[in-house]
């Protein structure tokens, strides 16, 4: 702001980047300048102003003609008033010209420790927050909500997404019953949470196809997607040794924690579901055997991952591949080359195998 | 004995009631620790009591948990289920989470409660000394707090779910049900309503503290707070027990209560 009070590490292109005339961070600030406000910024603000400095880096890095930007891990249950994902979302959609795909979460478990929130309440509000979002996209403000969880007199938001009725939307599940039900009631796309056995995903999406054809509708293949791990290198034998350590890093000093379930969280019947899922976890492998059979990570030269991933994709049924091509340790140099080599040795192939469009589709972004 | 077991409609929700004794009306109110159904302490109380033993909203076969967002919904709950029991007052006697709602409906609604017996209850909050992780413990930490005998057939079935998969489904699925109706009214405020301690003034009703020494998850001194709180109430600690007197020492804990009844 000047010679005293500054913030580090801000590159000059997101300090200048600009809509139209209006430069993003120069004008949010100019608004608060102190005789403006007659104080100095709270410290929300300043973290507000990284936060924004963040999400413009994220934009220009994205800063490609076609491809998707996919937010997946905003606990909706974690924004009070909810509105404010609305409009972030919105943003990022009219800034990256319609390019975005909104994903919606519930939050881990482990959040609702760490955020005070009732996990009793996480499916309600959940649930409430997401109706409020899509009204904020799709009606004209402004408007009055009075839900149980939020009572907000006048909903206002701004801007709306530029994609209409709105972005698509994804949501990512560990295998709750209530996450793909509901999922499949709306018609949007459900994302398989990664680190379990290819058979819990099976099991998930064999129940999701079951649950859209229960609402009267076949579900399409880009309505379910597969998160993994992948890791290519120019052998099998050179992959496993450059990755395993990584891996077992991120698996045993990471994972751990995760499967937190607090009460209340998914009804008593899915927690037992998740539960016995629990010995199909990553976090419960301790081989290299088990980490291949069961299709928890995808290591090896380029030939084997394009065929154990064309594999799987076909005998998911799913129509959208996500990569996790950084894990754990894993540093950038081999993290870089491990996403060239799939981007130039498997991503083609598989596009090609899978009859898939160049640039990825989005699921349906009907309501 | 085997006690009466009725289902009472109240206003749409559906209460699982135990009955059993004879002899004046009691109200038992259970903890989470598995007297919701009839021990060996109800048959205890119920040789000089009809002892009425209902199942909050949520646990056991009882419903209306959707609608209960806190404890207000648990004692308007227990109001409404004396009325259709046709109760006007009553000697209530709470274990822990059914401490709370007893310490609450005697304060907010003192002509319904005539005699109180609080067991180790939650419902306060002191900052030197946090109540226990009732929500995120493993079940041997949980038996590591909540019992003083570790050989107790109850700790050592705890000890033994090291592995949550391998649990029996039906106990697992009646202990998550549990522990989402504690949830919630006892996730945050942790376990406790910040305005009781200065609402305790208002309990007309004789009033006997029930403590188990040992016990890790709400220590004494929560205990004496209520001793302290509530206008006339006695407080007796129970030796060599954990957070339980009804499950771990439930003839010291009988004979205390009926003792105090009785006087």
């Amino acid at each position: 702001m000047n010679d005293v009070a500054y913030w580090k590490n801000v590159p000059v292109r997101v300090w200048e980047f600009a809509i139209g005339g209006y430069q993003v961070m120069k004008k949010w600030l100019s608004y608060r300048e102190l005789k403006l406000l007659g104080r100095a910024l709270t410290k929300d603000e300043v973290r507000y102003v990284s936060e924004m400095a963040r999400r413009i880096a994220a934009i220009l890095a994205r800063q490609t003609a076609r491809m998707r930007i996919a937010v997946v891990g905003n606990a909706l249950p974690l924004y009070n008033p909810p509105i404010r994902v609305a409009e972030e979302y919105a943003m990022i959609d009219v800034i990256s010209g319609g390019r975005l795909i909104a994903g919606m979460v519930v939050g881990g478990g482990p959040e609702y420790y760490s955020n005070g929130l009732n996990p009793a309440e996480a499916r309600g509000r959940f649930n409430e927050a997401l109706d409020l979002i899509l009204r904020c996209w799709t009606e004209p403000g402004p408007f009055v909500h009075n839900g149980k969880h939020y009572k907000l007199r006048y909903v206002n938001p701004w801007p709306t997404p530029l994609q209409k009725p709105h972005p698509p939307i994804w949501i990512p599940g560990a295998g709750s019953y209530e996450t793909m039900d509901f999922v499949a009631r709306r018609r949007w796309a459900y994302m398989g949470i990664p680190y379990f056995h290819k058979r819990v995903f099976k099991k998930n999406f064999d129940y999701f196809r079951e649950a859209c054809a229960k609402e009267g509708y076949t579900a399409a293949p880009e309505q379910m997607g597969w998160l993994v791990p992948v890791y290519v290198a120019e052998s099998d034998a050179r992959a496993r040794e450059e990755y395993e350590s990584h891996l077992w890093y991120f698996a045993r000093k990471l994972l751990p924690g995760i499967n937190i379930t607090p009460p209340g969280y998914t009804s008593a019947r899915s927690a037992l579901k998740v539960l016995g899922a629990f010995g199909d976890f990553m976090l419960n492998v301790n081989t290299w055997d088990e980490i291949v059979a069961g299709g928890y990570a995808i290591v090896g030269s380029p030939a084997t991952v394009r065929e154990q991933m064309a594999e799987m994709a076909r005998w998911l049924g799913v129509g959208n591949v996500l990569t996790l091509l950084q894990l754990g340790t894993l540093p950038a140099d081999l993290t870089r080359r491990n996403m060239e080599l799939f981007a130039a040795e498997v991503m083609p192939h598989l596009r090609r195998e899978l009859d898939l469009p160049v640039a990825p589709a989005a699921a349906a972004s009907g309501a | 004995m085997t006690p009466e077991r009725r289902t009472v409609a109240l206003d749409g929700r559906q209460v699982r009631l135990l009955v059993g004794g004879s002899g004046p009306p009691l109200l038992y109110l259970h903890s989470l620790g598995g007297d919701v159904e009839w021990l060996e302490a109800h048959d205890q109380l119920a040789r000089r009591f009809t002892v009425h033993l209902p199942a909050h909203p949520g646990f056991a076969e009882s419903t209306g948990v959707e609608d209960v967002d806190g404890m207000f919904d648990y004692v308007l709950h227990y109001v409404d289920l004396l009325g259709a029991l046709r109760l006007r007052a009553v000697p209530v006697v709470g274990a822990s989470l059914g401490g709370w709602i007893g310490a609450e409906l005697a304060a907010l609604y003192p002509e319904r409660v005539a005699r109180l017996v609080l067991v180790d209850a939650v419902g306060l909050w002191i900052d030197a000394a946090p109540i226990g992780e009732l929500f995120g413990s493993t079940p041997p930490e949980l038996a590591r707090m909540i019992f003083h005998d570790q050989q107790h057939p109850i700790a050592q079935m705890m000890h033994a779910m090291t592995n949550l998969s391998e649990v029996p489904e039906d106990f697992a699925y009646a202990q998550l049900k549990a522990l989402e109706a504690a949830a919630r009214v006892g996730w945050n405020p942790y376990l406790h309503d910040p305005k009781l301690e200065r609402r305790l003034g208002r309990v007309t009703a004789p009033t006997l503290v029930l403590w188990g020494r040992q016990d890790g998850l709400v220590p004494l001194v929560y205990g004496e707070r209520y001793r302290d709180r509530i206008p006339g109430a006695r407080l007796e600690v129970i030796e060599r027990c954990g957070h339980l007197p009804p499950i771990e020492r439930p003839a010291d804990f009988a004979a205390r209560t009926l003792d105090f009844l009785s006087a």
